[in-house]
């Protein structure tokens, strides 16, 4: 499968933080302090939307400044910007926090959503496909959209969903599938 | 088939799966590049998703604590690292041996043919970077036995099987067997195979479709190998 290097037009901004990315990466912590200054506003408010309490969030906002310590060198910034990238490591130590709150589920239960530095590497952007989110996914029926947002940003699971719904789990599983589906699409087309 | 793992991967990188589907899912993004790259293209593509969250400003005492946590470690502590690493990979070698030992017992102690004479066995290390797969394999040239310990990280995953493989001196990976998930298990190891093993070959574990390689050589990533050795 071959992915567009897109026709991502870099801001000042993308540019400038990428390049302290970079510094990061070497191990410079004036950099690191640089980009916390920079960044922890936007990373803040997307633990407490995710986690809405706000000593949990102060949690998960130091897991993600660790983390982006350790993997800065694993980030491609050819392939996805910086600040998507910071976005996306705080959304899943804030999930990996929630799930931690939930009754134990055995060993799996305290697995991580995704390895940080794999996905420091793999994360891919397209930048045209970023500006028809917002439409394709409106474009879904409520039902998806709803669905696919909770699991985002609430981490909602399946089971959680289809609880919530009050519909058996192969419903769920369906509905949301079609969805996915029609969401790629949408963004492809 | 693509779609479906284009929809396990949308799955995995929104969150929603779990129990052992999620472990499948995991184990499939451990080991195959492909799962990697459609995960991480949907993380991207769900990204702005989280624009909606408001930007607040975190508590000022904050920083400091995450500086403290990111201070350069002591110098020594690689060497801490590495040095519980290798009592972690000594326990592992002494469970296999163990298991080697007993199995030889059982060869041992049947009428006939006369036990041959007990030699060390060697042992093989098994892992790779980026994977957490981790076996023992220990070699008992007498009985020709090769077992195979899976310490960690190997976690079955439907329509896949882990396949073992030798790598004699001339580069040419030879079928050894499906490992199957937990369980330590026992192969032997073809008579013509025999003066490589005693040399040392290398072995390697590969993610291929269920029931092995269709082709007779590795088609899927290798996740752990590692060189067998006299101990």
């Amino acid at each position: 499968m071959d992915f567009p290097a897109g026709a991502r037009t870099a801001s000042d901004e993308s540019r400038r933080l990428a390049g302290t990315l970079a510094e990061v990466a070497r191990g410079d912590s004036a950099a690191m302090a640089d980009l916390y200054a920079r960044t922890s506003a936007k990373l803040f408010g997307i633990c407490l939307r995710v986690l809405g309490n706000r000593s949990e969030a102060e949690e998960a906002l130091q897991e993600t400044y660790v983390a982006v310590w350790r993997n800065a060198a694993a980030f491609d910034a050819a392939r996805a910007s910086p600040i998507t990238w910071l976005a996306i490591v705080s959304r899943n130590k804030a999930i990996d926090r929630l799930r931690s709150r939930r009754p134990a589920q055995g060993l799996e239960a305290a697995a991580e959503v995704a390895d940080d530095r794999a996905l420091a590497s793999e994360l891919i952007e397209d930048e045209q496909e970023r500006g028809r989110l917002t439409t394709c996914i409106e474009e879904l029926e409520e039902r998806q959209r709803d669905a696919i947002r909770s699991a985002f940003l609430d981490g909602a699971t399946y089971s959680d969903l289809a609880e919530r719904d009050g519909v058996p789990l192969g419903t769920m599983k369906s509905w949301i599938r079609r969805g996915l589906l029609r969401l790629r699409g949408c963004l492809e087309r | 088939m693509t779609d479906d793992l284009d929809m396990l991967a949308a799955e995995y990188a929104l969150g929603l799966l779990e129990g052992e589907e999620r472990a499948e899912a995991h184990a499939l993004f451990e080991s195959d590049e492909s799962f990697r790259r459609r995960v991480g293209a949907w993380t991207g593509r769900l990204a702005p998703l989280l624009d909606e969250a408001e930007p607040q400003a975190p508590p000022a005492e904050l920083w400091s604590k995450i500086e403290r946590r990111i201070a350069p470690p002591p110098a020594a502590s690689n060497v801490v690292v590495l040095r519980r690493k290798l009592s972690l990979w000594r326990g592992y070698a002494a469970a296999a041996t163990a298991l080697a030992a007993s199995l030889a017992l059982f060869l041992v102690t049947r009428p006939e043919p006369a036990p041959p004479r007990a030699e060390a066995p060697m042992v093989a290390m098994m892992e790779a970077a980026g994977s957490g797969a981790k076996l023992v394999a220990t070699y008992d040239a007498a009985s020709r036995s090769l077992v195979v310990a899976p310490a960690a990280g190997i976690t079955r995953v439907a329509g896949h099987s882990h396949e073992l493989w030798a790598i004699p001196a001339d580069g040419k990976p030879r079928p050894m067997g499906i490992v199957r998930p937990g369980a330590p298990q026992r192969m032997d190891v073809p008579p013509e195979m025999a003066p490589a093993f005693a040399g040392g070959v290398t072995l390697a574990l590969s993610v291929e479709p269920e029931g092995g390689s269709p082709t007779g050589q590795p088609t899927g990533p290798v996740i752990a190998s590692g060189r067998l050795a006299r101990t």
